[in-house]
């Protein structure tokens, strides 16, 4: 079994992983941090999205492995101190989700779009979360959600 | 759906991926952006006894130009091409294709070489490749081999990579002045396979086509380019009436699969739309680029 | 006092108190429970669609390394009490009943059917051991449609039911159907088909079974919409006690009816546990989700229309088959809602109805999200196949036939009356709204340059819970019930059976209690998913805004009386003259007076009272819908439809609906949208499909595809000014509507798009290949679908 070191949600860490479980798996259970959700384990449905390197990445479609020495960060490692960030508090008064279980990829991915592409406007941002799925809220919420973050982060 | 148990190694150096290939042959499966290869883990569909991880190997990155040529390390990220001004310019039927596969947080990972060492019939760069007679670059125990991509795709996820070689390197031709593009395809959503998908080149000389290059994918088992339209192209002046007749001459021979996403003779009839809608694209396209074959 | 006392929560569009930790990654699904020793498990599944089981070989894996059990069929058997289906059971379906066990045992009945359970320290392993279990099948011919399914000579999938017949053919009739079509100006025949699509929550089905032996108390965490229907399904099967099963919930990924009571494989994974001593997981992956977990809507039907020369809809006969799958869901009991609902608002005189219901080699029919909606797919095609046929403008169809509101109201054929019902003014606003002779306009202009846009509309009403019936409590499962109690820290809590998957009841609730006991929103506090704390509920039938919105009115002014009484002892002045707001009790009209809510409550729990003085601050309270109502509305698309490549766009989305008085706005219009992304996905994109030897063609994400944010418009709402009903409860469900009506809309808007070749549809899902065939077809003979 391969020992890794990577950091996670800006802290150091290191476990002995299989060399077959995905870094979705690992985090969830090897590190306890369950934010990140699996919904299909074939890279299709993006809830188990994380940032990996400053790039949204699906964590099912990587080994833990792959992931030693690099930089990665879960929805846990968004609300610095207990403070929603800026497109958490959005989507917070946008109504964006309702049975959460699409959540931490919705965030994770528009949050690394969003840094990439402050600008962006309606289309984009559907183009840009068109990978991730979700079944309940039939996204316009969603969408309104970073819309409004894009909107507060360019007043601030 | 948990991925199958099997050994895992990281060579550090290419010749070290060569020799566990030479070693494990076909019980080695090589992973790479592994955004084709996971998903056959975790359906169990692939067993191999060996997982060659490759991505150390970074001198397989890369997008250099040389000899009217750029050359794509197999191991660049479909984003970081995505972002290239060098492909932009020089390979803008690359540069049109490359969005169009899967999302962004595939592009992330998923590699140039991997796409293409896959050989996805429904996927996009296969088409690219065979319509711009790419050339692939492998490595094996004996040395370097060079592959034309018209030689390259050989069935259904299959291709002439010998089972000890490493895809190292793709070559795309750099898009000669009067050159115009297009990618078209039909996707059921925005970001899926193409059910079928054209990628198309036309250049222009004082307004008569001087070269085409035309690749169909989703409708075989292969990407498969279109040598008889693109025969009856050269020569002739853009128009309606020819692309129509390119168009007939692209599909008439060819034998579609069914499956969910559509019928074989829907396939067949979409990929004559797209041959319409891709050469008048490109053709378009050819009209406003310079002499320098960039925008 | 009629209305609410304060409304300043109700109403409103307040944020959710779930969000906090559904955005921060804390909230707490079945899959993130830990507990120390747990196992996980796996199943290993059948191949075939229809076999007889010969032998099942599970030695091999109960030697693999991290394995601690592998369990046949007949291992779990000899745990577990043999019995129907609970879920049938508690519903009261009927009908024969096949035998059947919890994982297979004689014979596999669909590709996907459990066989053995594998139990090991990781899923990892679980899959690793599955794979060496080895089971030997002999082939049976498999029953992979409905039409074989018919035939006598079909091998029965339960011997002793003799056939494959679940339900047998019944008819009922409601006015006089057979001097209606003798009568009418023209009877128009049409068979229409709705294919086999399914669920597909984020969140797949499953539990976490723990057993502990010295108290022989079994816990279930479960994905559930309901922990007491789990509760029951449980002891049914382990043969157990109620009060020796505890389920708990916490937060749950979506259902849309599919997690309703426990499923074979988690009620084979807690007889598991309860045998090994360890808790025992067991979540389904997509896979299983897509192939196992169960579908709905394959449906078919026959109708024949009677109409006037003027296009009035005097009538309809339609004979319904219905394919329920293999193991026995809710597929029997959907007919009979059909058949209530066809009618719509609409004035009709006539309907006869008949209905069979089959098994086939294909997982169970389950409850998905408007279960019966079908009705409104064949009513609303067949007004449109009507007024096409007669040169009838769609909305004027329905504005003609639609029943408008008198008192005593018109009564529907099958019985229920259409009080309150607003479907001409939805249907007027709708047309407003979108401003439909502009878009003739365009779509004229768009035809002319070789673009096909169209426009479609369709309208529905659904019993949310419906009218006050004189047979008894509205609602299915009839009264509601809620524990109220007002903490010592002087918290008003609710206790409710509702266990919300995406409802945001722990937000509504709280904003209805808040208001008419009150206090601050943040004073209320909703409790769910547990069975040792919650009164019997279930989330489902669109019910919880009007029965649980209402018992939470009703049963705070219950404990605010209850408060009252109890503080106007803390300070000397009679009940009726206090009044609590803002979380402080005053004397009216001196709100700096008096103390805090808080304080009362503090001292209510630390206090010695006399035997006057009630002191225990809860109530049980109980409401039986009130007057009721119906929710409906009316949708309307525009479509563009690219001819070449039969790929379509929803263009714009426009709804005018009615759920009576809303309790938070965004809830509800989140509600519509999310039912409404589902009916396009169903005519565009989702399929079950099953080739003729029963296999799954559908099995992952590649080919199960659901809409994403590029495939579903932004969808405009408003909300009709509602027909208040009762004194005190006019909020109407709104969960199940958009789904419901959102498919015929579709539908309607690309037979619209495609009138110029004549096209005419009689079926649900129009893939690209599908709408190039129909356009190839045109006016002449179905040429027959791309799929059976």
């Amino acid at each position: 079994m391969p020992d890794i070191s990577l950091t996670v949600n800006g802290a150091p860490r290191s476990s002995s992983v299989e060399a077959r479980k995905t870094l979705a798996d690992f985090l969830r259970d090897d590190l306890d941090l369950t934010g990140t959700h699996v919904g299909c384990e074939h890279g299709v449905c993006g809830a188990c999205t994380v940032i990996v390197d400053g790039r949204a990445v699906r964590s099912c479609l990587m080994l833990a492995v792959q992931a030693a020495g690099s930089d990665v960060t879960t929805i846990e490692g968004l609300a610095a101190g207990g403070e929603l960030g800026t497109l958490q508090q959005a989507m917070w008064d946008s109504h964006s989700f309702q049975c959460g279980f699409c959540t931490p990829g919705f965030v994770m991915q528009a949050t690394a779009f969003l840094a990439a592409h402050p600008d962006a406007g309606e289309q984009e941002i559907r183009a840009a979360l068109s990978g991730n799925i979700c079944r309940c809220t039939g996204y316009q919420s969603i969408i309104d959600g970073v819309l409004l973050a894009a909107e507060r982060n360019r007043q601030s | 759906m948990k991925l199958p148990p099997f050994d895992y190694a990281a060579p550090k150096t290419v010749d070290e991926a060569v020799g566990l290939l030479a070693e494990y042959q076909d019980d080695a499966s090589v992973l790479a952006g592994g955004q084709s290869l996971i998903p056959l883990l975790a359906l169990r569909l692939a067993r191999p006894a060996v997982l060659i991880d490759i991505n150390g190997l970074q001198e397989l990155s890369g997008i250099s130009a040389a000899n009217g040529h750029v050359r794509v390390g197999a191991l660049t990220r479909e984003y970081v091409a995505e972002e290239s001004a060098l492909i932009a310019g020089s390979v803008p039927l690359l540069a049109a294709a490359l969005p169009l596969i899967g999302h962004e947080a595939i592009r992330s990972r998923g590699t140039i070489g991997g796409s293409l060492a896959h050989a996805d019939p429904s996927a996009e760069l296969p088409a690219v490749a065979l319509a711009l007679g790419a050339r692939l670059v492998l490595r094996g125990p004996s040395g370097e081999r060079v592959i034309d991509a018209a030689d390259w795709f050989e069935g259904y996820l299959t291709t002439s990579r010998r089972a000890d070689e490493l895809l190292a390197e793709v070559r795309f031709p750099v898009a000669a002045a009067g050159t115009g593009i297009s990618f078209q395809e039909v996707a059921r959503r925005h970001g899926d396979f193409a059910i079928v998908g054209l990628a198309a080149s036309l250049t222009l000389s004082e307004g008569v086509i001087s070269d085409a290059g035309l690749a169909f994918t989703g409708v075989s088992d292969v990407p498969v380019r279109a040598t008889a339209a693109e025969a009856m192209l050269a020569g002739e002046r853009p128009s309606a009436p020819l692309f129509e007749a390119a168009a007939a001459v692209a599909t008439e021979d060819l034998d579609p699969p069914a499956d969910l996403h559509g019928t074989a003779a829907y396939r067949k009839k979409v990929a004559a739309t797209l041959v319409r809608r891709g050469l008048q694209a490109a053709a378009d396209s050819a009209a406003t680029t310079g002499s320098t074959g960039r925008q | 006092m009629a209305g609410i006392l304060a409304e300043r929560y109700t109403g409103a569009s307040i944020r959710r108190s779930e969000d906090p930790r559904i955005l921060t990654g804390a909230g707490r699904y079945v899959d993130d429970i830990k507990l120390p020793g747990m196992l996980h498990a796996a199943f290993v599944r059948s191949p075939l669609a229809h076999a007889r089981v010969l032998s099942v070989d599970v030695s091999a894996a109960r030697e693999l390394p991290g394995v601690a059990a592998a369990l046949t069929g007949a291992d779990i058997e000899a745990m577990t009490v043999p019995g129907p289906d609970a879920l049938s059971t508690l519903m009261g379906a009927g009908g024969p009943t096949p035998e059947f066990t919890l994982l297979a045992t004689d014979k596999v009945r669909f590709v996907g059917d459990p066989v053995a359970i594998v139990i090991a320290e990781s899923r990892y392993l679980a899959e690793d051991g599955c794979e060496l279990v080895s089971v030997e099948y002999e082939d049976l011919p498999p029953v992979a449609s409905a039409r074989f399914a018919l035939d006598p000579g079909s091998p029965p999938l339960f011997a002793n039911l003799g056939d494959n017949i679940a339900r047998p053919r019944s008819r009922n009739e409601f006015g006089d159907v057979p001097a209606t079509f003798a009568g009418a100006d023209r009877v128009y025949e049409f068979r229409i088909d709705v294919h086999r699509h399914q669920n597909v929550p984020m969140e797949g089905r499953g539990c976490v079974a723990s057993y502990a032996a010295e108290t022989g108390v079994m816990t279930v965490y479960a994905a559930t919409q309901s922990v007491h229907v789990s509760k029951i399904a449980v002891a049914m099967r382990l043969g157990m006690e109620h009060d020796k099963i505890r389920v708990l919930a916490g937060d749950i990924g979506g259902s849309f009816g599919l997690k309703i009571g426990a499923s074979r494989e988690e009620l084979a994974a807690a007889a598991a546990a309860r045998q090994l001593g360890r808790p025992v997981k067991w979540v389904e992956d997509r896979g299983e989700n897509l192939t196992a977990s169960g579908q709905a809507r394959e449906e078919s039907f026959d109708v024949r229309a009677a109409v006037s020369d003027d296009g009035d809809l005097l009538g309809l006969d339609v004979k319904m088959v219905i394919d329920t799958g293999s193991y026995p869901g809710m597929g029997g009991m959907v007919p009979g809602i059909i058949e209530a609902m066809l009618p719509g608002p609409y004035k009709m005189t006539a309907l006869g109805f008949e209905s069979t219901a089959v098994t086939t080699n294909k997982p169970s029919y389950v409850a998905y999200r408007g279960p019966w909606a079908s009705e409104t797919f064949v009513r609303e095609r067949a007004l449109d196949l009507i007024a096409r046929d007669m040169g009838l403008d769609p909305f004027e169809i329905r504005l003609r036939n639609a029943a408008p509101r008198t008192d005593p109201p018109a009564v529907m054929l099958t019985g229920r009356p259409l009080v309150g019902v607003t479907t001409i003014e939805s249907l007027q606003r709708v047309a407003q709204l979108v401003d439909v002779a502009a878009f003739r306009r365009r779509q004229a202009e768009a035809r002319a340059q070789g673009r096909y846009l169209g426009i479609g509309v369709a309208t529905f009403i659904e019993a949310a819970p419906g009218p006050r019936s004189p047979d008894g409590p509205s609602g299915p499962m009839g009264m509601e019930s809620m524990r109220l109690r007002l903490d010592e820290d002087g918290i008003v809590v609710l206790f409710t059976g509702q266990m919300p998957h995406g409802q945001s009841h722990q937000t509504t609730l709280a904003q209805i209690a808040a208001d008419e006991f009150g206090v601050p929103f943040e004073q209320v506090r909703v409790v769910v998913g547990d069975t040792d704390l919650v009164p019997f509920g279930l989330t489902g039938g669109s019910r919880s805004a009007t029965m649980t919105g209402g018992v939470a009115l009703h049963g705070a002014r219950q404990l605010r009386v209850k408060v009252l009484d109890f503080a106007s002892h803390l300070m000397e002045a009679s009940a009726a003259d206090l009044q609590i707001a803002d979380g402080r009790v005053f004397v009216r009209g001196d709100p700096d007076s008096g103390i805090t809510v808080r304080e009362v409550a503090r001292q209510a729990a630390a206090g010695e009272f006399g035997a006057g003085v009630d002191a225990d601050l809860q109530v049980e309270a109980a409401f039986d819908g009130g007057e009721g109502g119906w929710s409906g509305g009316s949708h309307c698309a525009i479509v563009e439809v690219d001819v070449e490549t039969g790929i379509v766009a929803v263009e714009r989305y426009v709804v005018a609906e009615d759920c009576g008085a809303l309790i938070n706005p965004a809830v509800v219009e989140g509600q519509v949208r999310g039912g409404v992304a589902q009916g396009i996905g169903a005519v565009l994109l989702e399929r079950s499909a099953y080739d003729e030897a029963g296999n799954c063609q559908s099995a992952t994400f590649m080919d199960y595809l659901v809409p994403t944010a590029c495939d579903v418009p932004r969808i405009e709402i408003e909300h009709l000014e509602t027909v208040p009903l009762d004194a005190d409860v006019n909020f109407r469900g709104v969960g199940e509507g958009g789904m419901i009506v959102a498919p015929p809309t579709v539908v309607s808007a690309i037979e619209d798009a495609l009138a110029p070749f004549g096209v005419r549809i009689y079926e649900q899902h129009l893939p690209p290949a599908r709408i190039l065939e129909l356009i190839a077809a045109g006016p002449g003979e179905d040429p027959g679908g791309s799929h059976a």
